[in-house]
């Protein structure tokens, strides 16, 4: 129970008196990641939405365990838009996703941006990226942003081979480090990128 | 700091919209020119009586002009989400918002609006008027827009629902402002009106920020 961050306990979702999720259970673990996966109308993009607060479940609750009563305030979403703005530059979108910044926020997104190598277009405007650099942007967030919590709705979506390398290598790095990661994609993650426990959503 | 950061990337946006900036403005111009060119048959005296009572309407007009896309920007591109999960003060981010909105849209409406009432021939004191019921007017319409545009804010097109939403919530606003300039303009006591305009001023920075917030969780649940 140590390393136990959240506990989902029978969440069951209705909209308009159907039914999205069902009587679902599990946890989320320090140093592991999640990956809810299913088909499409699953409900795997609810059920995080669920997990951040931004949707009230019609019955089941999720319980904060972690000991840290600002763990949800410490967590990160990424949704299927990117949340970037068009007309801010990549490292003016990654600057204003900072809530406090200092002379350490600055080396924080030049790191991030050499992580996923993208310092040659810093200074453009997010609306002139393709749909893969726009990711990267959204993604880099989590490098910049010291949270306890990663909840990425499809992560590997519109990324290339060497992206997704770079996500894999940067989570492996973040769960080193006690954070936690769920996540949802339309398959089971078989290799062994990073300790991934799957979770099958079903409709 | 935090209030510094949101005006700041709002201006920033604001000033890479290109020509939008100056939209309220133009808009506001063109009222007022055709106002002049259909008035031009009447005496000056009327016309003076009438011209603060226009501008009024204009400023109002204006104002729901762009309402809608108070949150729907942030809406669209998912910075809405991320702002409303991760901020503990959503409160008070939706109201700098809010000010930012008013300080880009109605502000310069504010100022030039005066400006050219007197340019135009209307007397010191009753341009004052204008000037302090614009200065109180425009933010309570600013704050009733809102929670209009929070409420319709996932519909694809909003524009005309926030318009009908609005119009009636802005009809005491409009009589108050424009009682309080006719009263000055009669050289009358208006200090009722700028009361009861202050009083919704403060009922509605109270209670839009919560509406606001309540309103946008729902339309992304």
């Amino acid at each position: 129970m140590d390393n136990h961050l959240i506990e989902i306990d029978n969440i069951s979702l209705l909209r308009n008196e159907k039914s999205i999720l069902e009587n679902i259970s599990f946890q989320i673990k320090k140093s592991k990641a999640l990956n809810l996966y299913g088909l499409n109308g699953s409900g795997k993009t609810s059920l995080l939405k669920i997990i951040v607060g931004m949707t009230e479940p019609t019955s089941g609750f999720i319980k904060n365990v972690s000991g840290d009563e600002d763990l949800f305030k410490k967590t990160i979403y990424i949704g299927h838009k990117y949340g970037t703005k068009g007309n801010l530059t990549v490292e003016e979108n990654l600057s204003y996703a900072l809530t406090v910044n200092s002379k350490n926020s600055q080396q924080k997104i030049k790191k991030a941006l050499e992580t996923y190598k993208m310092t040659r277009q810093k200074s453009m405007l997010t609306k002139n990226l393709s749909h893969g650099q726009k990711k990267k942007v959204s993604l880099m967030k989590t490098l910049i942003t010291n949270s306890l919590l990663w909840v990425i709705d499809e992560p590997y979506s519109a990324l290339d081979e060497e992206s997704i390398n770079i996500f894999n290598d940067t989570t492996k790095e973040y769960l080193k480090k006690g954070g936690a990661l769920i996540m949802t994609s339309h398959k089971k993650i078989k290799e062994p990128f990073f300790t991934t426990e799957n979770y099958k959503v079903y409709s | 700091m935090k209030i510094l950061n949101i005006i700041t990337k709002e201006f920033l946006l604001a000033s890479r919209s290109g020509y939008e900036i100056f939209m309220p403005i133009v808009y506001f111009l063109i009222i007022i020119i055709f106002f002049n060119i259909s008035t031009s048959y009447v005496e000056k005296v009327i016309m003076l009586e009438l011209l603060p009572l226009m501008i009024w309407i204009s400023c109002l007009l204006i104002c729901i002009l762009n309402l809608e896309t108070i949150f729907k920007e942030d809406y669209d591109d998912g910075t809405l989400e991320m702002f409303l999960i991760k901020d503990d003060e959503i409160e008070l981010s939706i109201l700098i918002k809010i000010l930012s909105h008013w300080l880009l849209s109605n502000l310069p409406i504010v100022i030039v609006a005066p400006l050219i009432a007197m340019v135009l021939g209307l007397d010191t004191t009753t341009t004052l008027t204008l000037f302090v019921t614009l200065l109180i007017g425009t933010p309570t319409m600013s704050l009733i827009g809102s929670i209009a545009a929070a409420l319709t804010i996932s519909l694809r097109k909003n524009k005309i629902l926030v318009s009908i939403i609005v119009l009636p919530l802005y009809i005491p606003i409009l009589i108050f402002g424009t009682s309080a300039v006719n009263n000055s303009f009669f050289k009358m006591n208006y200090s009722v009106e700028l009361t009861l305009m202050l009083f919704l001023f403060f009922i509605f920075l109270l209670i839009t920020p919560l509406a606001c917030s309540k309103a946008l969780k729902i339309s992304l649940d």
